[in-house]
């Protein structure tokens, strides 16, 4: 499964380095490297509050915070 | 033939003086770009003025298309004499250089220039001539593409006198120097700056005397396209990027939805990358053909702020320039506009960003159209070209 994560001027100033970090941590942390990858994209056109994701075809919108709350729920509850 | 000019550079101030006796006027005119550099006598405000008054006389009668006989007649005219000494008198370099590849120099007292052109020193030959009772010597010739000319006060060449060196760093030794660093291909910036810097090093940073080295180099003409901002409306969108990928030119692409425009409308894909080389700035990315993509607003701001510490000529240290050469997207679009730029068009779509317009965010995304048009007076102020179309 892929994962995008806009790195565009508003979601940087929201913490998007900061996602990407959390996310990659997590990644490895889990030991999915093969099987999830993590993508950067500009603008998606689903700017909201925080820094928007991509999980497949569906939208989130993350702060760094409520990364680790994303990735529990949304990402390793699915078969990866 | 059609050639641009680099033209730039750097005055030391006499140790505890707080003005500098040497001036220098850079003036374009329609078909040429003239660079004069004048040395008032003595040091501080007698030596400014002297030196103000002569360049300035000299550029405005040139512009407007007098002799080099009336400048000189103007001037041994107009200067205020010196209480002290009895004279009036401030030295100059002229060089003049037109679009055509005609060149003309004159000089009166000031050290010769130092003309580089394929890797040696060349020679001028230079005809003497007596005006106003001065000797004045004048040379007309050709330039080609990478010749170089330095030229300078006498600072330059008794950097270093009765301190480090018995005599002062001589024309000959600048000359040499000159010759081993010309071929690194610095911007005349940079080399004006590299050169008075070793004559700062050579007076251990205590000038005896105002120093200044102006360096002219004859380059092509360098193209730069940079597209940024969406259009106001989505059918100019094909339009101004057809325009924008006309011709032989750099070309830079600096914002997302930029950047996803240009993707679609030339069908090819955009690589982004997790590289934040710089924390502040956010990665660039890559489109087969387009040299440079990057994000926009912030990016352009550290451009900005590269680009005008820049033209201020101010702290153009070794670290200003380790700075420029970063890998992270706001010092890149600033080393393209500085060093391989001489005429520099901007297709800036006006479309108002929907997500920019938030109070919350720690940095105002509005401030494209500002950000262009300072960009734009940065880079005239620097001797480019600017061209602006928005959509």
């Amino acid at each position: 499964m892929v994962i995008t994560i806009c790195i565009g001027s508003s979601c940087h100033l929201k913490g998007s380095r900061e996602v990407v970090k959390k996310l990659e941590e997590l990644v490895a942390e889990y030991g999915l490297e093969g099987q999830v990858e993590l993508n950067g994209s500009f603008c998606m056109e689903h700017c909201v509050e925080g820094v928007c994701v991509r999980a497949d075809d569906r939208f989130f919108s993350l702060k760094p915070e409520t990364t680790e709350e994303f990735f529990c729920k949304e990402i390793l509850r699915r078969d990866v | 033939m059609d050639i641009c000019t680099d033209i730039s550079y750097r005055s030391l101030n006499k140790y505890h003086e707080e003005l500098c006796g040497d001036k220098v006027e850079i003036i374009k005119t329609a078909d040429s770009d003239i660079l004069i550099l004048a040395d008032g006598m003595g040091s501080g405000v007698k030596a400014n003025i002297l030196a103000t008054l002569t360049s300035k006389i000299l550029g405005t009668m040139l512009l407007n298309g007098a002799t080099i006989d009336q400048c000189v007649e103007t001037i041994v005219k107009t200067l205020p004499v010196c209480q002290v000494r009895q004279v009036a008198y401030s030295t100059f370099s002229i060089l003049q250089i037109f679009r055509n590849g005609d060149a003309y120099l004159v000089e009166f007292d000031n050290p010769s220039c130092i003309f580089m052109r394929e890797g040696k020193l060349e020679p001028i030959s230079f005809n003497e001539r007596l005006i106003e009772g001065k000797r004045v010597n004048e040379c007309r010739f050709q330039v080609r593409r990478n010749d170089c000319f330095v030229l300078m006060s006498d600072g330059a060449i008794h950097a270093g006198v009765g301190q480090l060196l018995n005599f002062g760093w001589t024309w000959k030794h600048i000359a040499e120097y000159a010759v081993q660093n010309n071929s690194r291909g610095y911007t005349a910036n940079r080399f004006a700056n590299l050169l008075s810097k070793a004559c700062d090093d050579l007076y251990m940073g205590h000038p005896g005397d105002d120093t200044t080295i102006a360096v002219a180099r004859i380059t092509e003409p360098k193209v730069v396209n940079l597209f940024t901002g969406p259009p106001e409306n989505p059918e100019d969108d094909a339009v101004v990027i057809n325009r924008f990928m006309e011709g032989h030119a750099k070309r830079i692409v600096c914002g997302g939805t930029s950047a996803n425009i240009a993707a679609r409308i030339l069908e090819r894909e955009i690589k982004t990358s997790f590289n934040y080389t710089d924390p502040k700035i956010p990665p660039t990315a890559v489109i087969q053909g387009i040299d440079l993509v990057t994000e926009g607003v912030i990016t352009l701001s550290r451009t900005l702020q590269l680009l005008r510490r820049y033209a201020m000529g101010e702290g153009l240290d070794e670290e200003y320039f380790l700075e420029l050469d970063k890998g992270n997207g706001g010092s890149m679009v600033a080393r393209m506009i500085i060093e391989e730029c001489t005429h520099l068009n901007m297709y800036v779509g006006k479309k108002i960003n929907a997500a920019h317009q938030n109070p919350e965010l720690p940095f105002d995304l509005s401030i494209r159209m500002n950000l262009v048009e300072q960009i734009r007076e940065t880079a005239v102020k620097m001797g480019k070209y600017v061209s602006i179309a928005y959509y």
